[in-house]
């Protein structure tokens, strides 16, 4: 049973505004556009409904303990929107923690996940760190996906 | 950095109704000068993972105002540290942080206004805009023994809404109540508003 199960009741929207409002100026920043951390055609939207709680509750982490403490801004205003994302990321994470006992990991998530931190790895981490920011919509438009029910929100 | 010689804002607190959310403090007074302040934040992914980080507030550094409105940095359900510093020339005195972090999950939600009115036979309702975080649960029904209640949802509001087509000589009766998804609470029902419609009512 996939994260229908273990809703995340989140306004994605909100989220998703504040994305827009800085994804011009970030994936400007990204200059290696050849590469890809998510590789959606692999890794996400390989995932099966069993397991997109896992993969939600992996991602997130991977953007809360990686990709915003990596990536260091001074523009108050990219800044912003950021913070507006990371600490609805981080409530997001405390709504899933509620539903332990239905985020089972399997094989496939966990393999899926480990891609997306090698991918990560193998280049530098600020340019890394640009890149997953970049890719955010990836990320927001498989939960939205996964997710209809908040989205009315 | 200016030397630390002014006083540092004191009694921060914060005010939030509706999901509208302003920071407020005790005026530093200096005879015949305007004192400025600087409004910064740090949301409980800052606190956590990255504590040096203060981010400015979208409207208030600088403010000249012993109060800030901080409704568009608050935007996740999770605690947010706020500070206040003052600034005089090149005075700047130290931060003044809120004693307890705020969490707009805390917001009072009053009852909604509403307009109850009849336009011909058809009952239409007017809710109070209070923005796109709000939905509206109207409750309405014919004022007779053993009368059933209708709920809507409705969403946005600001904008008349059709409820039902009521019976000649009848009474109908409203009342209403707010819902925030993102903090997944509801406010209490406002008081109910009936309305009577001309004509003679219907044999039963």
């Amino acid at each position: 049973r996939g994260l229908r199960t273990c809703l995340i009741s989140t306004n994605l929207r909100l989220i998703e505004e504040s994305f827009r409002g800085i994804k011009q100026a970030i994936q400007a920043k990204d200059t290696l556009q050849n590469v890809t951390i998510l590789s959606p055609s692999e890794t996400l939207h390989g995932m099966k409904a069993l397991d997109v709680c896992c993969m939600t509750k992996n991602l997130l982490a991977f953007y809360v303990d990686r990709v915003f403490k990596d990536h260091q801004e001074l523009d108050p205003r990219i800044l912003r929107k950021i913070s507006s994302i990371a600490n609805s990321f981080l409530y997001m994470q405390k709504t899933l923690q509620q539903c332990q006992r239905l985020c089972h990991c399997r094989q496939e998530a966990t393999n899926a996940t480990r891609i997306i931190h090698d991918n990560y790895a193998q280049l530098e981490v600020r340019s890394a760190a640009i890149k997953s920011l970049g890719e955010l919509d990836i990320f927001l438009a498989w939960i939205e996906k996964n997710h209809q029910g908040t989205s009315a929100a | 950095d200016g030397a630390a010689v002014l006083p540092a804002p004191q009694n921060l607190s914060v005010q939030s109704t509706n999901m509208k959310h302003v920071l407020t403090w005790s005026p530093v007074m200096v005879p015949e000068e305007t004192v400025y302040y600087s409004v910064e934040y740090q949301g409980e992914y800052e606190s956590l993972y990255m504590s040096h980080i203060w981010i400015p507030s979208s409207w208030c550094s600088p403010t000249a105002g012993p109060e800030c409105d901080i409704t568009d940095d608050i935007t996740a359900t999770v605690p947010y540290s706020l500070r206040v510093r003052a600034t005089l020339g090149s005075q700047t005195s130290a931060w003044s942080t809120l004693k307890h972090p705020f969490n707009r999950n805390s917001t009072i939600l009053t009852p909604p206004g509403m307009e109850v009115t009849k336009d011909g036979f058809h009952l239409v309702i007017k809710l109070e805009d209070l923005g796109p975080q709000f939905e509206f649960f109207v409750a309405y029904w014919r004022r007779e023994p053993g009368a059933k209640e209708h709920i809507k949802m409705v969403r946005p509001g600001g904008i008349p809404m059709h409820l039902e087509t009521m019976d000649p000589g009848a009474t109908y009766c409203v009342k209403a109540r707010t819902f925030v998804k993102a903090i997944g609470r509801y406010s209490a029902f406002s008081q109910a508003e009936c309305v009577k419609v001309q004509g003679e009512s219907l044999p039963l």
